[in-house]
């Protein structure tokens, strides 16, 4: 199967894989750069909403501070 | 009744798991390879309209410009059939979602930034300066020209994704306004009828429009790079 992918994707598609797109995969390392950082920062933000609002339901314990909260959100 | 409006846009799942992936996939079904130097109607018509396109769409590119003809004609068929398939009956329209959009148009806009700067590099740059800028004027210029320069990517995608969506919510709308009117009055209901399918015909215009729109300003941007 993988011959048959070989010869009829990779040996056709491959002057534009590798000379014509460059500049687009290029383009696509700048997307899935884009995607990571929107999500890593969604899951970031959700962990540190879901820490505050357990502290707060618990009560009497100290909210992290500003450095704790956005540098280390484990803490 | 909100939550029925953008039901029909939420990412179909099928026992939990996710069909994007073949929805998207579907519409490579429609377009066979051809084989045979005289090949059958289909593949004929097919044939026959990429190449009136790619004439039409290519005609002002360099031999750069012209090594993306594949990608150019690849994009056009991929969202104009992808948006005419979404005009039927409960179907879901990749192309109403705005990560799917931008997902084609940031690797193709950077693309053809990064062939202009790859290639020509100064008048790549000259582009962030309108020629006869006054002097005092110039500092802003060059500020509104990097704005506008990466607002297009996104340009691109939302005007895709709104039209599309706009489009299909307002077919939701009329279709339920026309049948609670059934009940109400005739006469009120069938002109609702006419006007969904007016608004029907537009769509189906629409459809092919924002796919030969989108592929057109890929293609000047490349134009402008090369």
């Amino acid at each position: 199967m993988l011959q048959n992918l070989v010869k009829s994707v990779w040996v056709p598609m491959k002057p534009y894989y590798t000379q014509a797109y460059q500049e687009i995969w290029l383009g696509m390392g700048l997307m899935s750069l884009i995607v990571y950082k929107i999500r890593s920062a969604d899951k970031r933000s959700k962990a540190l909403k879901g820490k505050i609002f357990a502290s707060s339901k618990g009560g009497g314990q100290k909210t992290p501070s500003y450095f704790l909260r956005t540098r280390c959100p484990m803490a | 009744m909100n939550e029925n409006l953008f039901a029909s846009f939420a990412a179909p799942s099928m026992m939990g798991l996710p069909i994007v992936v073949l929805i998207v996939m579907f519409p490579s079904i429609l377009f066979p390879t051809p084989s045979r130097l005289i090949n059958n109607r289909l593949i004929s018509i097919q044939q026959w309209l990429i190449q009136l396109t790619s004439k039409q769409m290519l005609a002002i590119h360099n031999q750069k410009g012209r090594t993306w003809a594949l990608m150019l004609m690849s994009l056009i068929l991929f969202i104009g059939s992808t948006n005419l398939l979404g005009l039927l009956p409960h179907s879901f329209t990749p192309t109403t979602q705005l990560s799917m959009n931008l997902g084609m148009a940031i690797p193709l806009w950077a693309g053809t930034v990064i062939t202009g700067f790859r290639y020509k590099t100064k008048a790549s740059l000259a582009h962030f300066l309108p020629q006869g800028t006054p002097l005092p004027l110039i500092p802003m210029l060059v500020i509104i020209e990097t704005i506008s320069l990466f607002i297009q990517p996104m340009a691109l995608a939302v005007r895709l994704t709104a039209n599309i969506t706009a489009g299909h919510l307002l077919i939701h709308l009329i279709g339920g306004a026309t049948l609670a009117l059934i009940n109400i009055s005739v006469t009120t209901a069938f002109i609702t009828f006419i006007i969904l399918i007016l608004l029907t015909i537009l769509e189906f215009a629409v459809a092919l429009i924002q796919a030969y729109v989108f592929t057109l300003l890929v293609s000047l941007y490349l134009h402008d790079n090369t």
